[in-house]
């Protein structure tokens, strides 16, 4: 005893290969639904070059462990965001960023927000004067060392000033409300941050390693290293930047990480 | 270079300690650095040896105190910094004779302006009953042309008093243009600052001058800080900034960064005229300043005490105190300031004492 191996007329009881319209015995049709079988997915989620949006830590109204899959081309995060919104974070803008694929590339794009996207640092990235990166709870400016000025007066007298340092850079540390917080002027060519021993120090910041990351002067540019730290460090993007599996993103205070299905 | 036999750091010609153990370096040396006023202006070497003038004196001091300050310890410094008057501060003010602000019962000098509460009630007791008849021939006193009221004494390197220049009862202008002692410092300003007497004490006016005039403040007497004071420990130049925040975004979006834990304001170092370097927030506890211990620390600077002065915030206000250290913590004049008998004023590059 079998079972018949396609589908089976249900005028004549002829069997039928499939993709045939019609029965070839008798000339019945065959029916639309038994036309179009194709295997589904369980879910949305097993679609191949599919990405999704995982809040590993997130808005207080929307939680952690969330997930967002990108089916569609552009998906806009934000405050006020539809696809995805995250309605009590007040660092993010109302429109923030855009998650969207560029043929098969998945992209992540700052919409001209006030306090930008945030990728982590895998290892070592190149970084500018002006650029803004995050290690634990703080937030960084690299800036320029100031020209000097300390030629006499008019009238011939000079400014007395603490004793000059030659610095190649400086770190800034922006506060939330955004005035500056701490200043350090590099030493040598390297600024250290993490919770001790550093140059500078957050004793309090739990989310810190004790050697985090470090500003370096490499030649005539500037390089971002994180140490091996344990919760990464993340550098402002300009403009946009392109991700992969594995990613980590931030958005004001929720970090997302992206998982692009092979 | 003197080079201490006991941890073998190299140290400047000038210093009486060993920055890297704090022993007594041999004296011959000490005075190998005459003070000369023609030297061209090279910042800090120029004015570090107005700020050694009072380390040597206090450096004399310590000789015969057994216990430098660097040997105490933290919890004792600490303790001991906290000045009597605020132990107990009391929500019971009375205003200023000076200038009208609500001054606690308890503090001996009004935070605001620095007038010497104390000075004002003993001559206030004093004159209550002979008003009249009392203030009469001192005021025929004053008025005396010509009189000298008082002197500025130079305090050279070596702590030793050098020449002196006389204050008549009168304005006294003094600056590079006035010659004499003031004629070879590149870091005063032509006409500088006034002084005079108002009620029997001494004031300085700063006359708008590039560097400005520092007072000498007393260890221990907490003196407020405003929006942009600035003050010298050692060779540095510190400035403090009351908090300062940028507007949200029109759109309700707050601008992002590390949480701010109350802060009081920011210390920075002046290093130009408009120019900062290194800068740090003080939090709600206040922070102390050192070249070995507190929360700021200059390890290169030998004219820093090892704890020096500290930053803290009492009644809703933001204050600096000298918590003892050898050379003073100094705060710039802003307009003008009473000058108490036997207070050092800095001017320029030269360190002085106001007698009267």
């Amino acid at each position: 005893m079998e079972q018949a191996r396609n589908y089976v007329c249900t005028e004549c009881a002829s069997a039928v290969p499939s993709g045939h319209k019609f029965c070839g015995a008798c000339g019945a049709g065959v029916p639309h639904e038994a036309q179009t079988l194709e295997t589904r997915f369980f879910g949305a989620l097993q679609m191949p070059g599919k990405a999704r949006l995982i809040v590993v830590r997130g808005d207080e109204a929307m939680g952690e462990g969330l997930s967002y899959l990108l089916q569609a081309t552009e998906h806009i995060a934000g405050r006020e965001a539809d696809q995805i919104p995250f309605p009590s974070d007040t660092w993010l803008s109302p429109r923030h960023a855009n998650f969207l694929y560029r043929g098969a590339k998945l992209v992540v794009r700052d919409e001209g927000s006030l306090n930008g996207v945030y990728i982590r640092v895998r290892g070592t990235a190149p970084i500018q004067i002006g650029d803004q990166f995050m290690c634990g709870q703080q937030l960084f400016r690299v800036d320029a060392t100031p020209k000097d000025s300390s030629g006499p007066e008019a009238d011939q007298t000079y400014f007395y000033s603490s004793p000059k340092r030659p610095s190649a850079f400086r770190i800034t540390q922006v506060l939330e409300g955004g005035m500056d917080g701490i200043v350090c002027c590099a030493h040598e060519q390297t600024v250290q941050i993490g919770r001790e021993e550093c140059d500078i120090n957050f004793p309090d910041d739990v989310y810190l390693s004790p050697r985090h990351a470090r500003v370096e002067m490499s030649g005539e540019s500037l390089e971002l290293i994180d140490e091996g730290s344990q919760n990464g460090t993340y550098v402002r993007i300009r403009g946009e930047r392109e991700l992969s599996h594995g990613d980590y993103v931030f958005l004001g205070q929720n970090l997302l990480r992206v998982e692009v299905t092979a | 270079m003197i080079v201490c036999s006991r941890c073998s750091k190299d140290n400047q010609d000038h210093y009486k300690f060993c920055l890297g153990c704090g022993a007594e370096l041999p004296r011959l040396s000490a005075n190998a650095h005459p003070i000369s006023t023609d030297t061209p202006p090279g910042g800090s070497s120029a004015t570090g040896r107005a700020t050694n003038a009072s380390q040597a004196q206090a450096a004399q001091a310590e000789a015969s105190e057994p216990e430098l300050d660097w040997d105490r310890s933290p919890e004792e410094a600490r303790s001991d910094s906290l000045p009597a008057e605020l132990a107990s501060l009391s929500d019971q003010t009375s205003p200023c004779p000076h200038c009208g602000a609500g001054v606690p019962e308890n503090f001996r000098y009004c935070h605001v302006c620095g007038h010497d509460l104390h000075e004002h009630a003993v001559g206030a007791a004093a004159a209550d009953a002979p008003a009249e008849r009392v203030s009469a021939p001192a005021v025929a006193e004053a008025l005396q042309p010509a009189t000298v009221r008082a002197r500025l004494v130079l305090i050279q390197p070596d702590g030793s008093e050098g020449e002196t220049f006389p204050l008549s009862a009168g304005p006294t202008l003094i600056g590079r243009s006035s010659g004499g002692i003031f004629a070879n410092d590149a870091y005063l300003s032509p006409e500088h600052a006034e002084f005079r007497f108002e009620d029997g004490q001494l004031v300085v006016k700063d006359m708008e001058s590039l560097n400005g005039v520092y007072i000498r403040i007393e260890p221990d007497v907490p003196i407020e800080l405003f929006d942009g004071s600035v003050f010298r420990v050692g060779q540095e130049l510190l400035r403090f900034d009351g908090p300062r925040a940028p507007e949200p975004a029109p759109d309700g979006t707050q601008h992002m960064g590390s949480p701010h834990r109350g802060y009081l304001g920011r210390i920075s170092l002046l290093v130009g005229r408009q120019t900062t370097g290194n800068s740090y927030p003080i939090p709600p506890h206040g922070i102390h300043i050192g070249r070995e211990r507190g929360d700021v620390v200059f390890p290169e600077d030998g004219y820093v005490s090892g704890l020096h002065c500290r930053v803290h915030s009492e009644v809703g206000h933001v204050f600096l105190t000298d918590v003892g250290s050898s050379n003073g913590t100094f705060v710039r004049v802003s307009l003008e300031s009473y000058v108490p008998a036997g207070t050092y004023v800095l001017m320029g590059q030269q360190l002085f004492r106001a007698e009267y």
